[in-house]
């Protein structure tokens, strides 16, 4: 564990701060502002037109970074299906949207990042799977046009294990749950991040690191808000506990951080690591609503708005309008820290939320921080320790639950008795319980491919 | 920690009520919901059947299958029981009393029991009628086209599933071989969903027409949907179904635009300005 003590952890502050190019530093001791924003449909027809849709969006935000006296912030370019698929684009793209920020930071001083995410395009069922296919191939090209043209660091969402976590999560299947994200995501994880900070390693780009977005947020996206009637809250929280173990392995292949801001088991990976981590709530409410949008403040070290379209809002252009509200949070968090009131600040922000629901109560630093010790506690075991992670999620719940802290209704109660009795009874040995899901899983998920893992 | 001591001096109801909880009513049996009684067989085989199907138990459903084919017609065991149990499943998948999970768990014991009759039978049963679905191309997230599919097959549709990542020329090949009631396209991506339009604009180069084109999932909206014709936007996997149905009972794309509140049954937030 990085932190020996929850109450170390703070936003703005990693054990282990990042620097990149043009002068900016991550978990330095302020948080960074980040805006995101999807390029208009129909932009993606070749390359002349995406190339200019994605410089509008970063000059955009220049613009409006200077014009409202913003110190730094993080520019995230996440990428299309053509822009990963065709590493030429990428790499264009990236030289063209560097040289906008680079022209800002020479002319202004201002302290500027581009993140660029890579799209995993892989898709498991298509022959030879997810790896050493053609998608493959192209993933990595493009991690390497990006380093090679300017991103400040790389990220990506990878889908590893994604077939069978679809089944569990459609049937509330914790096993599948547990073997989807924990076991057969970290597999994958180690398979792209070694590639990934490998060719990141030969430029100056960070690896920064990878999120659960296609399970976890998948899981909480399915859950939905109060009232939807698909996931039980408490299966979604979980499997959050669980992908904390697969989004550590990027930084155990020697990641840097920060890590990706969709990962909203951040808090717990950065307990264990020390590294920084974006992260997004209120501010990301463009993109989809959470349950938990001020208490994943408390700990990250950029603040980000997820994604937006590329449109006129009110206010402006989305990559002004959404850079200004992160930007306001983080003056905020950044003033709190100055005053030395940043404690303060983030135990309001952890209040604000932390029995909203189940998924919120589990990433309450304090929690993120038990959760993680569980995952340590098993070491480089991908399996014991997911495992280890639920059940110490599941026993925060019901610790809260038997304060009359959290209410749960009968229906998410019933679904985490079910699923904390299922965990206990899983095997103590990572190939028994391996063995029995690739049998069982092979059988019942036609898209799981064994091969892909190695298995 | 320091925030700790201050949990004591907060008034949750002023900060977060789990309206959920609020609402929630007293706990019963599923076969004891009233408007799921009326459904449910009362005479066996065909209650064990049911009741097989609307626990999700896939296991005890496959043996009252099995025992129900040695004394009656595969059809009567689909009909009278197999359907009846998807029927109260869906009631209280409705009524918020299931979840996903329940209608999935059911819809794979259902069909596990349809199979076995189908064996009986030596062929396929009679299905309502074809309905292609595919996720976007350049798009791997198909958890939205899968539900569709269940909700679907479980309705009693035959659908001709070509998986995540489909091209164009695939999806127009299908849809002049199989000439399905219903064509389903999801993507998560603004720019993935861009193929919508474009398979609508060759469908009508080759002159086809399909009665409905539903396009949906994560960053598909109405307002892109409604840009091009055939098209409606489809806002929940479990109206696929219900959109079906209006469609094999004479509904045109037009008119689910403008009665899909109707036609699904229930509030939709997409859809509020054409509520009444």
């Amino acid at each position: 564990m990085a932190y020996k003590d929850p109450d170390e952890m703070v936003f703005g502050h990693a054990k282990f701060p990042v620097s990149e190019h043009w002068d900016i530093q991550f978990g330095a001791g302020y948080v960074v502002p980040e805006v995101k924003v999807a390029p208009r449909p129909g932009t993606e027809k070749d390359l002349e037109t995406l190339k200019k849709e994605c410089v509008s969006i970063a000059e955009q935000a220049c613009e409006r970074a200077v014009g409202i006296g913003i110190p730094f912030f993080m520019l995230e370019q996440e990428h299309v299906f053509q822009q990963t698929y065709n590493p030429k684009w990428a790499g264009e793209i990236t030289a063209a949207q560097a040289a906008v920020l680079e022209k800002y930071h020479e002319e202004y001083g201002i302290k500027v990042a581009l993140r660029q995410t890579v799209a995993d395009i892989r898709v498991e069922e298509k022959k030879p799977g997810l790896r050493g296919s053609d998608y493959d191939n192209r993933i990595a090209e493009t991690v390497e046009a990006c380093a090679a043209n300017g991103a400040s660091d790389i990220a990506m969402e990878t889908m590893g294990g994604k077939a069978v976590l679809d089944y569990g999560c459609m049937r509330g299947d914790i096993k599948a749950i547990l073997f989807g994200i924990g076991v057969l995501g970290s597999i994958d994880m180690e398979y792209v991040w070694t590639r990934n900070v490998k060719i990141c390693k030969k430029y100056d780009c960070r690896p920064a690191g990878d999120t659960n977005c296609s399970g976890a947020n998948t899981l909480m996206f399915v859950a939905g808000l109060l009232l939807d009637k698909n996931l039980p809250h408490t299966l979604a929280a979980l499997g959050r506990a669980i992908a904390a173990a697969r989004t550590l392995v990027a930084y155990e292949c020697g990641a840097t951080g920060p890590g990706k801001d969709c990962g909203y088991e951040n808090p717990i990976v950065k307990a264990i690591t020390g590294r920084p981590m974006a992260a997004e709530g209120k501010d990301a409410v463009c993109a989809h609503q959470d349950l938990m949008g001020n208490l994943v403040a408390a700990v990250c070290d950029v603040w980000s708005n997820e994604s937006v379209f590329h449109d006129q809002e009110m206010g402006g252009w989305t990559p002004a309008v959404w850079l200004g509200a992160t930007a306001n949070e983080c003056n905020l968090m950044n003033v709190a820290i100055q005053a030395g009131q940043h404690k303060i600040l983030r135990d309001l922000y952890v209040l604000a939320d932390k029995y909203r629901d189940p998924q919120a109560l589990i990433l309450a630093y304090d929690n993120a921080w038990r959760i993680g010790r569980a995952i340590v506690e098993y070491g480089k075991d991908i399996y014991l320790r997911a495992r280890a992670a639920a059940l110490e999620a599941g026993r925060i719940i019901k610790e809260a639950v038997e304060a009359k802290k959290l209410v749960l209704t009968r229906f998410e109660r019933d679904a985490l008795e079910h699923a904390m009795k299922v965990l206990e009874s899983l095997p103590t040995e990572s190939h028994r319980f391996i063995e029995e899901c690739v049998r069982e899983y092979k059988r019942k998920v036609p898209t799981f491919d064994p091969k892909s893992y190695e298995l | 920690m320091a925030y700790v001591q201050l949990e004591p001096k907060i008034d949750w109801s002023r900060v977060a009520i789990r309206y959920n909880v609020v609402v929630e009513g007293p706990a019963i049996k599923p076969e004891e919901d009233p408007d799921v009684k009326k459904v449910l067989p009362t005479e066996e085989p065909f209650l064990s059947v049911a009741m097989g199907v609307l626990y999700g138990d896939m296991e005890k459903t496959s043996e009252a299958v099995k025992k129900a084919l040695q004394e009656v017609d595969p059809l009567a065991v689909i009909e009278k029981g197999l359907v009846k149990g998807m029927d109260g499943v869906s009631i209280l998948y409705a009524k918020g009393l299931y979840y996903l999970p329940d209608v999935m768990l059911s819809a794979d014991a259902m069909m596990e029991g349809i199979r076995l009759c189908e064996e009986k039978l030596g062929k396929p049963t009679k299905k309502k009628a074809k309905v292609v679905s595919f996720v976007a191309e350049g798009d791997p997230h198909d958890i939205g086209k899968n539900m569709v599919v269940m909700f679907l097959r479980a309705s009693g549709y035959e659908v001709i599933d070509l998986g995540r990542d489909v091209p164009t020329e695939t999806v127009i090949k299908a849809v002049e071989e199989h000439r399905p009631i219903f064509l389903t396209g999801t993507a998560l991506m603004t720019t993935t969903m861009t193929q919508f339009p474009k398979i609508v604009e060759e469908l009508k180069k080759r002159g086809i027409s399909v009665p409905a084109f539903g396009c949906g999932g994560g960053a598909v909206n109405r307002e892109f949907v409604e840009s091009y014709d055939m098209s409606v936007y489809g806002v929940k996997a479990h109206h696929a179904p219900k959109l079906a149905d209006a469609l094999l009972a004479g509904k045109t794309w037009k008119d689910l635009r403008y009665e899909y509140i109707k036609v699904v049954g229930e509030w939709v937030d997409a859809y509020a300005d054409r509520a009444r």
